[in-house]
């Protein structure tokens, strides 16, 4: 066993490293005031390689690790999560391509993107369905050589900018898993959701109106949508655990910078105990969020199951990212909760990790369910 | 969207920053933007507005300013001649580049063949001759202005370098540029007849002469507009 990174993984992180302070930190503020898309610093984050890393290369891709990529978007997020979301919005509907999709498909839907700057969203969430995929109710009825969809999806990142979706819909009475281009027509984009926090980040509804989709791009067969939607979160956990260390990181960076500076009572912030005593568990916490992140990863780069330990990496760094920010804000004081700040940011950007792609309760109950097979815990 | 002129006007601003001021933060305390070049070499900048010294630090690219001291005193002018001066160009030019548009506007109507003048009552010579004045005062309380400005940086600013005094000082500057351009165009008779108080669109030179007074004046609007909005962050803060 052993903690270093190789040299290509060095160089990788360190060109994240790069773009997030030259192109993410600097604009963070700017974007989540105004709530725009943030299309320039993707557009840069394509000139340099760093969208649809999960692409194979036989299709133009990078094929990154998930390993790889993991530490790019803790680097990100350590910007801010908003706008490494929007960069990074794409995996999560490419991944069931990569995972059920045909080579025909693949060269269709993945090739593309490896050409020009295209977006893709994962239209899955309904109003009465979110961690509960399974009660999805768009419906796609068989006529010909056509499936039809009608239903609503709610809750899309990157619904208003994605060239396709990836849309699971109910064939009779069995989720089933489309590939469906944004200029079909019977598809209406909402406006913009005004969420809490990650407000770089697009998410919008995405209503399909009589939507023709050919069998062509019917993904897997009929009832294969909800392993391909459920296995697609195993290989995408581990990212946005490593998001979450991001938040948790730029937490720990700013807290420190800060108690290192400030003056109180005639010495420095951080010679108080009660404040170093906070940036120590910060730090710790961080790390062992980042070891059960990594390890996710890695089980997955090795072809092993992983559905545990991504669990576990995802509730664990979300709630870590929640409480450093929290506890930033709070080393920072008045300071901390002033919006000039970037400690108010972070507790909203973090609250998400918490819910989205499975809450907090679910992971604990895919790690439970997991319990259950064993008699004894090695 | 170009149709909204609050996102055009906001997009340069935007471009304009990034060029000539770099990464900008903001005061945690009065929310006035500063940029990275008002630090000085140990780090710290003492905020214009609300008087605090802030050392600031940049990890993993994020603004984090700590605020170590706060400046109490202030020289503040008796007579505060600079806020006032201000108020006379600001409030007389926008009439002064008015006038010369009506103008332009019936230059143009009366060159494709429709005489408007009665819809001002036949005033053009007046209405000429009152944008002179007007402009004549506007600049030259803008000299008042700079003047008194230059004071105000010196003793209450203490001559300290920012980005938005640097910004004044240079607008300022081009503001009485642009201005003595339209006066000198105004008063050599190439742009307004004397006999009628219309352009003179006849002629090519008449026409080119027409296009720069008005461009001139244009440009002078937007410089003062500058001039009052970074003044007024100055004072009031966003």
């Amino acid at each position: 066993m052993h903690f270093d990174l190789d040299a290509e993984q060095h160089e990788l992180v360190e060109r994240a490293r790069e773009f997030t302070r030259e192109w993410i930190s600097p604009n963070a503020a700017q974007y989540d005031r105004s709530g725009e898309f943030p299309l320039e610093i993707c557009r840069q984050a394509f000139r340099q390689g760093f969208m649809n890393p999960h692409i194979p290369p036989a299709y133009g891709g990078a094929g990154h690790r998930v390993l790889d990529h993991c530490m790019v978007m803790e680097e990100f997020c350590t910007g801010c999560s908003g706008i490494a979301t929007a960069i990074d919005g794409n995996g999560l509907s490419q991944y069931p391509v990569i995972l059920a999709g045909t080579d025909d498909q693949k060269w269709r839907f993945l090739a593309p993107m490896t050409e020009q700057l295209m977006f893709s969203a994962y239209a899955v969430t309904e109003p009465e369905a979110g961690s509960d995929v399974a009660r999805v109710k768009t419906a796609a009825a068989k006529i010909g050589n056509d499936y039809v969809l009608n239903g609503v999806k709610w809750w899309i990142t990157n619904g208003s900018v994605a060239s396709w979706y990836f849309v699971l819909a109910r064939v009779e009475d069995r989720p089933t898993g489309f590939l469906v281009r944004a200029d079909s027509p019977g598809i209406v984009r909402g406006p913009k959701e005004h969420n809490l926090g990650q407000h770089a980040s697009n998410t919008v509804r995405v209503t399909f109106e009589d939507v023709k989709v050919p069998e062509a791009n019917r993904l897997g067969g009929e009832g294969d949508g909800f392993h391909i939607a459920m296995k697609t979160f195993d290989h995408t956990r581990p990212g946005v655990a490593a998001g979450a260390n991001g938040i948790a990181k730029a937490a720990l960076n700013i807290a420190l910078s800060y108690a290192k500076r400030r003056r109180t009572f005639d010495k420095k912030l951080i010679s108080n105990q009660g404040i170093s005593f906070k940036l120590a568990e910060m730090m710790t916490r961080l790390d062992a969020a980042r070891f059960l992140t990594y390890k996710a990863a890695w089980l997955f780069d090795q072809g092993r199951d992983n559905t545990r330990e991504a669990a576990e990496a995802k509730w664990f760094a979300a709630d870590t990212a929640m409480q450093a920010a929290l506890e930033c804000a709070q080393v920072l004081g008045g300071y901390g909760y002033t919006n000039e700040m970037p400690a108010e940011k972070l507790i909203r950007d973090a609250k998400i990790y918490q819910i989205y792609e499975g809450a907090s309760e679910i992971q604990k109950m895919i790690v439970v369910s997991k319990l259950m097979r064993f008699k004894e815990v090695h | 969207m170009a149709a909204d002129p609050r996102a055009l006007v906001g997009r340069i601003t935007k471009r304009f920053k990034r060029r000539f001021w770099g990464r900008t933060f903001r005061c945690p305390v009065c929310h006035l933007e500063l940029s990275l070049h008002d630090l000085d070499a140990h780090g710290l900048v003492v905020c214009p507005l609300c008087g605090v010294v802030l050392e600031l630090d940049l990890p993993y690219g994020h603004a984090v300013p700590v605020v170590h001291d706060v400046e109490i005193f202030r020289p503040q002018p008796t007579l505060r001649l600079h806020p006032m001066a201000t108020h006379i160009p600001i409030g007389l030019y926008p009439f002064a580049l008015l006038g010369a548009l009506l103008l332009a506007a019936l230059s143009v109507a009366g060159a494709l063949g429709l005489d408007l003048r009665p819809v001002v009552l036949g005033t053009t010579t007046l209405i000429e001759q009152a944008i002179l004045i007007i402009l004549v005062l506007s600049v030259a309380f803008s000299l008042v202005t700079a003047a008194s400005g230059l004071w105000d940086w010196t003793f209450r600013y203490r001559r300290r370098r920012y980005a938005q005094i640097n910004l004044k000082i240079v607008t300022g500057a081009a503001f009485l540029a642009v201005g003595a351009i339209a006066i000198a165009l105004h008063v050599s008779g190439l742009v307004f007849s004397q006999v009628t108080g219309l352009m003179d669109l006849a002629s090519p030179a008449g026409v080119l002469a027409g296009l720069l007074y008005l461009a001139a004046m244009a440009a002078g609007m937007v410089l003062l507009a500058t001039l009052g909005h970074v003044g007024g962050n100055l004072v009031f803060g966003r």
